[in-house]
């Protein structure tokens, strides 16, 4: 597929990155010289210089061609304007980034269909859901649903002394005869393993599960994980995630309270947010985080600007005894370090843009797909068209790359759990993990 | 072409010539309404709207049109206004021979001020159109006489909104329209047509033309100046449930009832003073009662709910009507009674008193401030309706309540150094500066104002002027730097 990429800051440039490393032609513009140039460098991709809501600079760029669109600058405007130009040379799919509030409402999103833009994505309301799930399960480090939230990806982190500590997949297995979820991949240190029936849980495993969504809550009890119940959550830092997020929580009636470093900002958050508390403080100001009784807190979540801080605010949250604490985390290469250093969980609203523009690219055969942030995988759930090869085959008979795992076969309103014998059929929905060098070719075995 | 500045004496007399001359006309109808039914009085009315008409008509014609008017040149208006206006409608009651100057004059600007304060202790033997002069005067002052003006002549065009927030009651006055004369205009044809709905009312029940007529006009501007000697008490119990529902509405914000009676009923309901306001008045109905039946005051049902209701509501609005001598009450209903005459109506209403919404958001900031001490490092904003209210209003709010506290007390202070009683100061005070009429003890419902001091009389004028101008519009000109140019 040939796409265009509008906008080369950090969503433009990991989208073209994980796009292209899945086999697209990627086209990518931006007003920035440099900017264009880095990325030219470090990606397979070609770069043209200029305005993306023009038209003339898109004709440059191939637009023509183009399959799909997806405009992702800071500026809400240029997003929109560009997908509006390229309706004009009738690429079929044209994805804007959209972050103003305003612009979601039910009859701009009407018009704007009309004009050309298919599909809105707010980064940072993709973010507040996302972070709102992973608060809602303390053991949760990531979290993806796939058929319609029936079926959904858990990662999590075993405990010391957890009852699966020790026991090796096939134990397991044959421990709960009546289980419809499966582990399909453990990050071990630096290792990614895609397990086996022999392979053992150990002791702070990074541990990902696919599954039916009712028995994660067993899932969670194996795990060593035992009743949470969000009640109490503080949020560090009031950018927009956190002002969606803190509208998502009061819908739940779930305390919020909102510390914000700026004077100014916490009036508009206060005359914004009616249920919520403001206080007016620094994120790693401890005297502030006890006197408002951090350590009776379900969730700590931290959005503010600099990963640093986030970092370090998670950390004293933690050690304060708040059970679940979830950090903005920006820069990719932090992520691993989360897990290690005890913060719960990263979000970032740059990957979740990736996540939810990725979805798009994928449509057809991919119902779905998850980018994984703890270990390099995506989850992708595709649908057994008629006419697919593998239609009435076994699991063992297709050859499924190496570094992949069938995790959820979705038939009807059954979850089935996969075995070797399983033969698929029409219309079910697969739900497997692919480490990233085996992408490519699991989406060849489902066209 | 350049025009010559002109000056401020010059652009007051200018606005406040017509406002006199208007006075004269709604003298000149009294005259008229006084001929109708019977000679007496209508000399003296004939002879104060001609002065008023004539004065007025000068003063505007002898004086330069103002190019503009300044925020300064608006609180002196105003003041100036009201003062001239009382001061002409005065002329009648002593003219005829019923008063002296000051007693005129008092009962004048307790007419305007829709106070309802008489020092006349038999209202029923004065003549027909004294009486219809009385409640013309507070039915002009309710929705205020430059209102007036400004809705209906069209040469105030700047300045207007200078004079209207002068004017109006309440912290903020709503904009309805664009324009000040629309908003004034729909705000007026609002109380012309709830006081039509009320004399209609009024007359199913059997009232004459004439009483149905004055009672609209003491009810719908929270006044409470009444024809018969005995006020509302001398009717039937029909007629007195109408006057407890009317006050009630009198006591709502205009701009809420032009919204309900536009398809948006809702729009009541969701108001959140209104649901204050409401419910301030169902708990306080609730002691009075209670207290009542404890103390066996009542022997039907519906004699003490109806009285109840008729007293809690006509203090609660700032009215003044009274179909029972609460001084002879329990105790305890003459306290709530008490309390209920600094609240007063809802803002935008014709009512006085701090106006529920003051009260309201101040209780509101009151439980703000609360949690601020629970969470020193809380930044909080207070809402009243889902509105927030800044800082400055809400300090504004503030000072309003203090000042009005503080000169009830001095005024009760004041009336007590003449060598009034305590109670009898204190409730004389607090129905001046709400604009209500009776007070307590001596100046109770059953009682008038004749028998006070000249001086004492004074200072009530003083403080039905600074309630019903909302203190702030008067003390203005009371601070320094305004003569300061």
């Amino acid at each position: 597929m040939r796409i265009l990429i509008v906008g080369a800051g950090a969503v433009g440039f990991h989208l073209a990155h994980h796009l292209s490393a899945a086999g697209h032609d990627i086209v990518l513009v931006d007003p920035d010289r440099e900017r264009a140039a880095y990325a030219q460098d470090q990606l397979d991709i070609m770069t043209v210089v200029g305005n993306g809501a023009s038209l003339a600079v898109l004709e440059q760029a191939g637009i023509a061609e183009t399959d799909l669109l997806a405009a992702v600058t800071n500026v809400d405007e240029v997003n929109m304007i560009a997908c509006m130009a390229a309706g004009q040379h009738n690429v079929p799919t044209k994805v804007a980034r959209v972050s103003n509030p305003e612009y979601f409402s039910e009859r701009f999103r009407h018009r704007n269909a009309q004009r050309g833009v298919d599909v809105m994505i707010n980064p940072e309301l993709e973010c507040a859901w996302e972070t709102f799930q992973l608060l809602q399960s303390e053991a949760a480090s990531e979290l993806a649903f796939f058929a319609g939230g029936r079926v959904q990806l858990l990662g999590l982190t075993v405990h010391e002394g957890a009852p699966v500590v020790g026991r090796s997949l096939a134990e397991i297995a044959a421990a709960e005869p009546d289980r419809r979820y499966l582990t399909v991949a453990i990050r071990r240190g630096d290792e990614t393993i895609i397990p086996r029936g022999k392979d053992r849980f150990e002791p702070e495993d990074q541990v990902y599960i696919i599954g039916e969504s009712k028995q994660m809550p067993r899932v969670l009890e194996l795990a060593g994980y035992h009743g949470f119940k969000l009640r109490r959550v503080m949020i560090a830092g009031g950018g927009r995630t956190s002002v969606y997020l803190a509208r998502i929580l009061q819908d739940h009636d779930i305390d919020c309270t909102i510390i914000e470093a700026d004077r100014t900002r916490c009036v508009e958050l206060a005359e914004e947010l009616e249920k919520t508390l403001i206080l007016h403080g620094d994120a790693t100001d401890m005297e502030l985080l006890e006197m408002e009784g951090v350590e009776g807190l379900d969730g700590f979540v931290v959005l503010t600007g600099s990963d640093d801080t986030n970092m370090l605010s998670s950390l004293l949250a933690k050690d304060l005894g708040v059970r679940k604490v979830v950090a903005l985390i920006n820069k990719i290469d932090y992520i691993p370090l989360v897990g290690k250093v005890g913060i719960d969980a990263a979000v970032s609203p740059r990957m979740s843009a990736v996540n939810t523009i990725l979805k798009y690219v994928r449509r057809g055969i991919v119902v779905s797909v998850a980018a994984l942030r703890g270990i390099e995988a995506e989850v992708i759930e595709f649908s057994v068209e008629p006419g697919s090869r593998i239609a009435g085959h076994t699991l063992a008979d297709i050859d499924f790359p190496k570094n992949s795992l069938v995790g959820s076969v979705i038939r009807g309103d059954d979850v089935i759990v996969p075995t070797g014998q399983l033969t698929l059929a029409h219309g079910d929905k697969v739900a497997v993990l692919a480490l990233p060098d085996a992408v490519k070719d699991v989406e060849k075995l489902f066209q | 072409m350049t025009r010559q500045q002109t000056s401020s004496t010059n652009d007051v007399i200018h606005v406040v010539g017509p406002i006199v001359a208007a006075v004269g006309v709604a003298m000149g109808i009294s005259a008229i309404i006084s001929l109708l039914y019977q000679g007496e009085g209508a000399v003296a009315l004939t002879v104060s709207a001609g002065i008023a008409v004539a004065v007025g008509l000068a003063a505007n014609k002898l004086t330069a049109t103002p190019d503009d008017i300044s925020i300064r040149e608006g609180y002196i208006i105003v003041t100036v206004a009201w003062l001239s206006a009382a001061l002409f409608g005065a002329l009648p009651y002593w003219l005829a021979g019923f008063a002296t100057p000051l007693d005129a004059f008092f009962e004048s600007i307790s007419g305007f001020t829709t106070t309802g304060a008489s020092i006349f202790p038999d209202p029923g033997a004065l003549p027909p159109g004294i009486l219809f002069w009385r409640d013309m005067s507070q039915w002009l002052g309710g929705m205020g006489i430059i209102v007036l003006v400004v809705a209906v002549l069209p040469f105030l065009g700047v300045g207007g909104m200078q004079l209207f927030r002068a004017e109006v009651p309440g912290p903020t006055p709503e904009r309805l329209r664009p324009r000040i004369r629309q908003t004034a205009s729909i705000l007026w044809r609002v109380y012309v047509g709830l006081t039509a709905a009320q004399v209609i009312l009024y007359l199913l029940g059997g009232m004459s033309v004439f009483d149905a007529v004055t009672h609209a006009f003491g009810t719908m501007p929270t006044g409470g100046f009444s024809p018969r000697t005995a006020s509302l008490g001398y009717y039937s119990a029909y007629h007195q449930y109408v006057t407890i529902f009317f006050m009630y509405l009198a006591g709502v914000n205009f701009s809420l009832h032009y919204r309900a009676l536009h398809g948006k009923p809702r729009s009541l309901l969701e108001d959140e003073e209104w649901r204050f306001y409401t419910i301030l008045l169902g708990v306080a109905l609730t002691i009075v009662l209670a207290a009542h039946l404890l103390a066996g005051t009542y022997d039907s049902l519906e004699e003490v709910f109806r009285a109840s209701a008729f007293q809690v509501v006509s203090i609660g609005t700032t009215t003044g009507f009274a179909t029972a001598d609460y001084v002879t009450w329990p105790a305890v209903t003459q306290v709530v009674l008490f309390f209920l005459m600094f609240v007063g109506g809802m803002a935008g209403s014709t009512g006085g008193g701090m106006k529920t919404l003051r009260l309201w958001a101040a209780l509101k900031q009151g439980v703000v401030e609360l949690r601020k001490h629970l969470h020193p490092r809380a930044v909080m904003v207070t809402r009243v309706g889902g509105r927030v209210v800044s800082e400055g209003i809400m300090l504004n709010i503030l000072a309003f309540m203090l000042l009005y506290v503080a000169s009830f007390i001095l005024g009760a202070l004041l009336l007590a150094v003449l060598g009034v009683d305590i109670v009898t100061a204190a409730g004389a005070s607090a129905a001046a500066i709400g604009n209500i009429g009776p007070g307590l003890a001596s100046v109770g419902p059953a009682e008038n104002y004749s028998w006070m001091p000249e001086l004492g009389k004074a200072v009530l004028c003083v403080l039905m002027l600074l309630g019903r101008l909302e203190i702030y519009t008067v003390l203005v000109l009371f601070h320094p730097e305004f003569w300061r140019r």
